[in-house]
């Protein structure tokens, strides 16, 4: 059983200001007596671990998610980072297992948030890296690369992370903080590389509102003049939140309706979207009406660029049938107030499309542009073979 | 500590709460009505499962996800196996953002009696919310309470309640005709002017003050569902308190309303278009409620949510929202068509056809069973060649092979039936005896939505080991759809309102009022008869009637006609012959006696058609009595109380209806009118 309040805290004066607070915590506690010093922490952290959990369950009554992504996928890393200094745990082993257990309860909360899964697994590669690292190894890394490893390494590997090492908690904290320190820089990387892609006076068109793509077009707007279309994304029309934002800039912009996006995509020189999930053979989990458009663009041949942060890349195959769609209240469908014809249909309102890796030219995220087939790859540098399943 | 967590969780809405009290709630565990008896017998209402989930549960959600951090859970029927409940599930533990008390008693009869008890313990501190255990919702009611809160702020207590209404128009299904309402607002402040509930009324009367109440704007709407949840003021407890009447939310808005010059307490309400809110109040609506659920209207309050964090109640959600939670097994050619779920470790055998149905855990289904809009609790089990239409079948029943069950059915616990047996429409079967209920619970239930049992049970025993409760008018089961109005629940006071005619009068400033002035002038003539008081000292009588009950003149009057005109009826009772009715009114006696009182009010030629009308009127309600008319007429004549050409005048004045045409063209009338002409014209012949 370890404690380590000083030790932690020295992590801590590096983090953010949310840290601050867990550091005069762990100040209060160490006055506290040492023999029961968790137990008020681990209710503390289970609140908030609780908290977090209903706070995934509501979100997205409507459009999509309220909180962006990038939102999510930073407090499930400042949660996971909390619940490996605050948690009771003795070796990498242990602390996997919380984290897995958490884990799974976390991505049941709301499946179709997939940035929960895949900040999870990040955490859980960085553990097993950091582990790797204390024992002086450097075969986790390169582990992939033989066949024969892949398979000899399942059930071994596990029981070496019963080894404890008294500065694994440090390493893993500060690993993590690298993570958050990486995915509040995303968006500013993604939109940095915008200037590669758009030219002057191209018509480029966009559906919905993807915060990733407002910030790319207003990055290439400083400096270049171009043309968007938005396509308003019925039936949550987000498409005249994201014109409306990009107006502010000085971008010119038109809305048309979902209906006009073949007639018009003949004048588009570019087409560039947002995604609520890169899945793993390359296809795109993505708000309803991409499908639409990414074949009019394919009908076009006009280049189809999907700017996805890599926190958006999930190990998740699509025809995993059950937690693939997201049905909303289909209210926006057939309004409440519609009356007695409600008792005589059925509305369905879905939330997304999936949109198939060969319509996509070109994946922009915070580390450069990658083509389709290059997912996996990148999949397997992110994650670890064994989390793919929690 | 569980108060900062919750607010820690929330960071937008933790800067305005800051200095303010955590949100508290009141939620009403116990409907005080019998409209789930008789399932409500064994479970209370609260706890009965809506898609799989206990009603409670959903209502706790609601309030949890809006932000509340303190429950009060009063309840009083079955608190025990509520206790027991919550105490299992997840808002009792220590983590929930949601700090539950359960409150139990067994002297609740009213939501009176709760918040009376509310405020003797001084429970809440600020504003609160007030919802009863069987609401659905997933409303945001942010909105609602800020502006409650701004309009608190701005005038120092006058705004003691925000309803909170759904917009949904009339034929909606959500809309049971129980709960309908008319609703006078001002447009601007959503002041409530007026709340009256519609119960199938015909003609509905708006107090003149509310449309002079200085505001511009004025809606009077009927396109609202009351979703029975509320924001109070700590003073509604007080006000509760303080009127020991006040039984239900009913009662206490009237008053109000009623009382508002007085008290200068004001209502609020707050309309919203999306979100959900409905209250599960009779079958009916669980009906509709729980296919909403299904139908994911509540999101995300939906059955794959598992937001009762319950262990191993997480379903998946399919196609055409077919929910299956682990463990169903589904026999060979047997389809789940639309809008389907299906409990834990559930079986269901071969060519079995399930649409629009729940069934809870651990059921067995035989084959070639037919079920829709079935709701099916736990541990039911189904023989072979079943068919199920739109019916409840509550935990451990079994239903034997063949059975057939029609639309509005209910098998209470444990019941069991068949084989081969036909229920027809609204049967109701229970394993306790119709009448062991009647005498216990009777006076004890009677509230404000008591739907009235009064109707005929024929009890028999079936073949089965249960009792049968049919149910001649499918309103036991379902009430709502059947329109016509109860006669027990028009209890309240509206019934006074609405079934006492006051035809073209215009609307008074109190409706009560004019029911209790015409009864108090009855009991004053009668006084008058009895003790044979003068003339003069009656009119003194009436005249401060009319002072302390704020009636004009001309209603006096009209009240006066009414009242000495009815007198025979309200003492020989209404089924008196026209022969004994004027034979009562007419010689000597009565009017005779009362004409002086008549003269005082009756001066003007005006004053003379008001009369006229009134007497008209009175007589359009009792056809059979028609001939007794002219005699009236002839005597009031005669006394001299009313002038010929009055009477010409109303005879020839243009009749609106048909029914008073054909007054007019009543025999006897011809010939009083005739006379009278040829009276008149003699009478100017010997000028």
């Amino acid at each position: 059983e370890i404690h380590e309040p000083e030790e932690v805290s020295v992590w801590f004066r590096e983090g953010s200001s949310c840290c601050q607070e867990t550091l005069a915590r762990n100040q209060r506690f160490t006055e506290t007596p040492v023999n029961m010093p968790g137990a008020d922490k681990e209710t503390d952290l289970s609140e908030r671990i609780e908290s977090f959990l209903s706070e995934l369950k509501r979100c997205g009554s409507g459009a999509g998610s309220l909180r962006g992504s990038a939102e999510t996928a930073r407090e499930t890393t400042a949660l996971l980072r909390r619940i490996t200094a605050q948690a009771r745990w003795g070796n990498a082993g242990e602390l996997m297992e919380i984290i897995r257990k958490e884990g799974r309860r976390m991505t049941a909360a709301q499946p179709s948030e997939t940035t929960v899964g895949n900040m999870i697994r990040r955490v859980l590669k960085i553990i097993r890296e950091e582990y790797a690292r204390s024992r002086g190894s450097s075969e986790e890394t390169d582990q992939q690369e033989s066949l024969h490893k892949l398979l000899t390494s399942g059930g071994s590997s596990e029981d070496n992370f019963r080894q404890h090492f008294t500065h694994l908690k440090a390493n893993v904290i500060e690993a993590i903080n690298e993570l958050l320190t990486e995915l509040e820089g995303t968006t500013d990387n993604i939109s940095m590389q915008a200037l590669e892609h758009i030219h002057s006076n191209e018509v480029i068109m966009t559906i919905g509102r993807s915060r990733t793509v407002e910030a790319f077009l207003k990055d290439a707007a400083r400096k270049r003049k171009f043309h968007v279309i938005v396509a308003e994304c019925a039936p949550f029309c987000q498409g005249h939140e994201m014109a409306t934002s990009l107006c502010k800039e000085d971008i010119e912009t038109t809305v048309i309706p979902d209906a006009a996006i073949f007639a018009v995509m003949s004048r588009v020189n570019k087409v560039i979207i947002g995604t609520q999930t890169v899945l793993a053979n390359g296809g795109l989990r993505a708000v309803n009406g991409t499908h639409t458009l990414a074949l009019a663009a394919k009908h076009h041949s006009t280049p189809l660029i999907v700017c996805a942060p890599m926190f958006k890349l999930s190990p998740q195959f699509p025809n995993e049938e059950d937690t693939f769609h997201k049905f909303v209240s289909p209210h926006e469908v057939l309004p409440f107030t519609e009356g007695e014809i409600l008792s005589k249909v059925n509305a369905h309102c879905p939330v997304f499309d999936y949109v198939p890796p060969e319509l996509i030219t070109l994946f922009i995220s915070n580390i450069g542009g990658n083509a389709p087939s290059y997912i996996y790859r990148l999949m397997s540098e992110l994650y670890h073979p064994e989390d793919h399943e929690l | 500590m569980a108060g900062k967590a919750g607010k820690q969780s929330r960071p937008r809405k933790a800067e305005k709460d800051e200095e303010e009290q955590p949100l508290q709630a009141v939620l009403v565990a116990d409907s005080f009505n019998r409209r789930f008896f008789p399932i409500s017998k064994d479970q209370p209402r609260a706890l009965l499962p809506l898609a799989n989930v206990s009603m409670i549960d959903y209502t706790l959600e609601f309030l949890t996800s809006t932000g509340v951090q303190e429950t009060f859970v009063f309840c009083c029927w079955m608190s025990s196996k509520i206790k027991e409940h919550l105490q299992k599930s997840k808002w009792c533990r220590p983590t929930s953002p949601n700090v539950v008390h359960v409150i139990t008693s067994d002297l609740y009869r009213s939501l009176g009696d709760v918040l009376r008890d509310v405020d003797a313990k001084a429970l809440v501190r600020s504003d609160f919310l007030l919802v009863y255990g069987d609401v659905v919702s997933n409303i945001d009611v942010s909105q609602a309470l800020q502006e409650h809160k701004q309009r608190r702020k701005m005038e120092k207590n006058v705004s003691v309640m925000t309803m909170i209404f759904k917009e949904s128009p009339p034929g909606h299904k959500t809309r049971c005709e129980d709960d309908d309402i008319i609703v006078a607002m001002d447009g601007k402040s959503k002041r409530i002017l007026h709340y009256q509930r519609a119960q199938a009324l015909k003609k509905l009367h708006f107090p003149m003050n509310i449309f002079h109440s200085g505001s511009d704007e004025f809606e009077i709407r009927f396109d609202l569902l009351d979703c029975h949840i509320s924001i109070c003021s700590p003073q509604v407890a007080e006000l509760f308190t303080d009127n020991f009447d006040y039984q239900t939310k009913n009662d206490f808005v009237r008053g109000l309303l009623v009382n508002e010059e007085i008290l200068g307490n004001q209502i609020h309400m707050h309309v919203t278009k999306d979100g959900y809110g409905a209250r599960v109040s009779n079958l009916l609506m669980y009906d509709t409620v729980s296919s909403d659920t299904i139908r994911r209207w509540i999101y995300p309050i939906t059955p794959e949510a598992n937001f009762a964090d319950q262990e191993g109640q997480s379903c998946t959600h399919s196609r055409h929202n077919v929910y299956r939670e682990p463990g169903v097994s589904l026999g060979h050619g047997s389809q789940m068509e639309e809008n389907v779920l299906i409990g834990r470790n559930t079986v269901i055998g071969a060519n079995c056809t399930i649409s629009n149905t729940v069934i809870g855990a651990n059921c067995v289904i035989g084959d070639n069973v037919t079920l829709d809009r079935a709701y099916i609790w736990n541990r039911v089990h189904i023989a072979n060649d079943v068919k199920v239409k739109q019916s409840v079948i509550c935990d451990n029943v079994e239903v034997k092979h063949g059975v057939v069950l029609n639309e509005q059915c209910v098998l209470a616990y444990n019941v069991v039936v068949g084989p081969d047996i036909t229920l027809q429409e609204g049967t109701v079967l229970s394993m306790h005896h119709p009448d062991e209920e009647d005498d216990e619970d009777e006076d004890e239930f009677l509230s404000d939505d008591d739907v009235g049992y009064s109707k005929d049970k024929t009890k028999q025993k079936g073949s089965c080991s249960s009792y049968l409760i049919m149910c001649i008018d499918d309103d036991i089961m379902f009430p709502g759809l059947a329109l016509n109005p109860d006669p027990e629940s028009d209890s309240e006071s509206e019934v006074s309102e609405g079934s006492h005619d006051l035809g073209s009068h215009p609307a008074s400033p109190e409706l009560d009022d004019v029911k209790v002035f015409q009864n108090e002038v009855h009991g004053t003539l009668q006084r008058g008869l009895d003790e044979n008081i003068s003339c003069d000292n009656l009119v003194l009588e009436i005249n401060s009637l009319k002072y302390a009950y704020n009636i004009s003149l001309k209603e006096v009057m009209q009240i006066l006609i009414r009242v000495v005109l009815e007198f025979p009826f309200q003492q020989q009772g209404a089924q008196i012959s026209t022969a004994q009715y004027s034979s009562h009114l007419l010689p000597v006696s009565l009017l005779k006696k009362w004409a002086p009182v008549f003269k005082n009010y009756v001066k003007r030629p005006q004053d003379q058609m008001d009369c006229l009308a009134s007497m008209e009127e009175v007589f359009l309600e009792r056809e059979t009595h028609w001939a007794a008319l002219v005699k009236v007429l002839m005597s009031v004549y005669q006394l001299e109380i009313l002038e010929e050409e009055g009477i010409m005048r109303w005879f020839k004045q243009s009749s609106t209806t048909g029914k008073s045409q054909q007054l007019r063209r009543n025999q006897g009338l011809l010939k009083f009118i005739q006379w009278l002409e040829e009276a008149e014209e003699s009478s100017e012949g010997d000028e």
